[in-house]
């Protein structure tokens, strides 16, 4: 797919991107390369994953990592009861090589989302989500699947994909993650948006939403997030959350009042709001900002 | 458009500089960079450096690398020849200052090194030096052998000092990224404001390696016995058979941490941001003491840690902030601390930038500690490159290992070894 097909259909989307952003996944879709995004919490990496699952028109297989994932919920897993009970009911009836033998098939082959995503006939997004909380182990397991596009089953041998998925990796930076892994994938660094994209992305999601009012929030979440006393960064998802109470208040627009009734949608800690308080995050001049559209409706 | 064989020889080039840098590139980035090329085409500069970008760059730091190389690699004509005009006429001047200096006869004595180090350095600097020489001329003439070697040794500090202010600018980080800025400028010149900034970069990097802590532990391997209660659990899964064995986990050692900090006037910010940083390591330590020094010693609370108005205010409450700097004493007294504080099981951690009255003292007694604690470092705020020009601190490196904590980025690598490795 070529970057204005792409850009094409991340438009039909409603997704906001910039040109890095599209070339980054139109180069990582041409080379067929793993997709790392990176980026601190709430900026958008996930969605990246959903989007380029509709903008593929491919379905989409999530694996969300922890501290102590293993093959076992990554992969595959052999379903021991179902084995078990096969080996009671057929004891006597069967020979006892084939009976081994019927018992590693794939009958008794619980697929988890890796295996899931390379046996499928149409290819997928994958998502591997928050790959920094998983463990070194599973970083190591993860590359033979992200460079050979196979994995090493041992009572099977090695499955090769039948379809190539387009494998989406996203961290928060919790740890750093190896070489090897990094030196597999193409590599996007996601900061968050500035105020003209933030505006951008209100108006998609929430078009029924008054422009002056989306403006305004936009505004104030770019001022709190440039503000370095604010330990807790407000992210999309946060903005977003906080446009749609105030809608649900009726609140149409943003007093200092209603900065502090809602607050709580778009600051999550103690200490950031002791910070607002004395902060003066909407200004009159938030009415005639240059790009916010909100005179046409003043 | 040139053939397509120059730009495969360009990218080839332009991987080789990379690789210099400290990229790992291997020839699979250069093949794929030259299909991205060939796919996307070379119209848009920023697209081709974004594209390139994608491929060579895997992670934040290494795009910081690649842009300044990319910039630095593909320049336009135009730029190329403004580059070149610019360098020409620099190393014009400094010609000029190298000749003005031996006209004047003043250059008598310096290596060709020097003089080209004052051939760099501003002209109010330069005139400084003169005015210097100029003053101590008739001096000199009168008593060669009492201020020749004087009018020497102001002369060679100068230069190095200019010498060291070139090395900080070629090693100066890049200011594209405020964020990554603050990682690799030094910890002394930050502004009051960009505080709150720093301490968030801290606990950011401290969660990390908190994480790697973790992880590490968490695959530590096991203690050899047997985890009969698990195992029988996992067991009944599979209808009582134990085909897989679990074990108990092996008990990790935390490390017993004893702070030596001073808070004297120009190492104060360092300390704080340094204990900051040791002490959000939550993972690491079973048990940390810290003590502050300038002239005298004394042992902070926990709670004067907590935060920076704190700390300061009980610096200043102790009587010990703006005074000078004694760690040879400060020293004794940590070892003749009753009941001990140094013994086998502790790390010492001293925060200094080993300029302290009394240096032979100091060493004895850094000695003394090492004799007695398990592990002694010392984390010098000032750059590695400057060590070779002060003697305290090729002093200090020789007795116990010495890291150099310049930076945020520093102050995470030497945290992380301490801790992980």
């Amino acid at each position: 797919m070529d970057l204005q097909t792409l850009k094409r259909k991340m438009d039909d989307a409603h997704y906001i991107y910039d040109d890095t952003m599209a070339t980054v996944l139109a180069v990582a879709l041409q080379l067929g390369r793993p997709l790392l995004i990176e980026g601190a919490a709430g900026v958008g990496k996930t969605e990246i994953a959903k989007v380029m699952a509709s903008a593929l028109d491919r379905d989409l297989v999530r694996l969300q990592c922890y501290e102590g994932l293993d093959e076992s919920k990554a992969l595959y897993e052999w379903n021991y009861q179902k084995q078990l009970l096969s080996i009671q009911v057929n004891m006597g009836t069967k020979d006892s090589d084939e009976l081994t033998k019927s018992l590693f098939s794939d009958e008794y082959l619980l697929e988890r989302p890796l295996l899931r995503s390379i046996r499928s006939e149409n290819p997928v997004v994958l998502l591997i989500d928050e790959i920094d909380k998983a463990d070194e182990e599973f970083e190591a397991f993860l590359l033979e699947l992200l460079s050979e596009m196979q994995v090493s089953i041992p009572e099977i041998g090695t499955v090769k994909a039948r379809s190539i998925p387009f494998v989406v990796l996203t961290s928060n930076r919790a740890r750093p993650l190896s070489e090897a892994l990094r030196r597999r994938c193409a590599y996007l660094y996601i900061q968050y948006p500035d105020m003209e994209k933030e505006l951008a992305i209100l108006r998609a999601k929430l078009p029924h939403i008054d422009d002056r009012l989306c403006a305004q929030v936009a505004l104030a979440v770019s001022r709190l997030r440039s503000n370095e006393a604010i330990l807790k960064k407000p992210s999309i998802a946060e903005t977003l959350d906080w446009v749609a109470a105030l809608d649900a208040l009726g609140i149409r627009e943003l007093t200092p009042d209603a900065l502090r009734q809602t607050a709580g949608f778009v600051l999550k800690n103690s200490e950031d709001f002791a910070v607002l308080e004395g902060l003066d995050v909407k200004t009159p001049e938030t009415a005639q900002h240059p790009h916010c559209g909100g005179c046409h409706h003043g | 458009m040139a053939e397509p064989s120059v730009y495969l020889e360009k990218i080839s080039a332009f991987s080789r500089i990379l690789r210099m840098e400290g990229l790992a590139i291997g020839p699979k980035e250069t093949a794929d960079a030259c299909e991205i090329l060939v796919a996307l085409g070379l119209t848009d500069r920023a697209q081709v450096k974004t594209a390139l970008q994608t491929v060579y760059a895997k992670s934040r730091e290494e795009q910081l690398i690649f842009d300044r190389a990319f910039d630095g690699f593909f320049l336009s004509e135009e730029a190329m020849r403004r580059q070149a005009e610019d360098q020409a006429r620099h190393d014009s001047e400094i010609q000029q200052n190298i000749r003005q200096l031996q006209e004047s006869g003043q250059g008598q004595g310096l290596s060709e090194e020097q003089q080209y180090i004052y051939g760099t350095m501003p002209e109010e600097a330069r005139d400084k030096l003169k005015e210097f020489m100029t003053k101590y001329q008739a001096s000199a003439q009168r008593n060669p052998q009492l201020y020749d070697g004087f009018i020497k040794s102001v002369f060679t500090k100068s230069l190095l000092e200019q010498q060291i202010r070139m090395e900080d600018a070629a090693v100066g980080a890049a200011a594209t990224d405020p964020e990554m800025g603050m990682l690799y400028r030094d910890i002394s010149r930050f502004k009051e404001a960009e505080i709150p900034k720093a301490i968030v970069i801290i606990q950011t990097i401290a969660r990390q390696i908190n994480g790697e802590l973790t992880a590490k532990r968490s695959r530590g391997g096991h203690s050899g016995k047997l985890d009969f209660r698990r195992t029988i659990r996992k067991g009944l899964e599979t209808g009582g058979s134990f085909y897989r064995l679990n074990y108990r986990k092996k008990r990790s050692r935390r490390k017993n941490l004893v702070l030596l900090c001073d808070v004297s006037g120009s190492m104060m910010q360092f300390s704080e941001f340094a204990l900051r940083f040791i002490q959000s390591l939550n993972q690491t330590t079973e048990s940390s003491r810290v003590f502050l020094f300038s002239e005298e010693m004394y042992e902070a609370s926990p709670f004067s840690l907590q935060n920076m108005d704190l700390f300061r205010d009980y610096v200043r409450e102790c009587g010990i902030y703006g005074k000078g700097t004694d760690l040879g004493s400060a020293l004794q007294a940590l070892s003749a601390t009753e009941p001990p504080v140094l013994n086998s099981a502790t790390s010492l951690i001293i925060l200094s930038d080993t300029k302290t009255v009394a240096q032979e003292r100091a060493i004895s007694a850094l000695q003394e500690a090492k004799r007695k604690a398990g592990k002694v470092i010392l984390l010098n705020p000032i750059p590695q490159s400057h060590w070779p020009y002060i003697t305290s601190a090729q002093a200090f490196s020789s007795v116990c290992s010495m890291v150099s904590c310049s930076t945020l980025s520093d102050l995470a690598a030497a945290c992380r070894k301490l801790t992980i490795s």
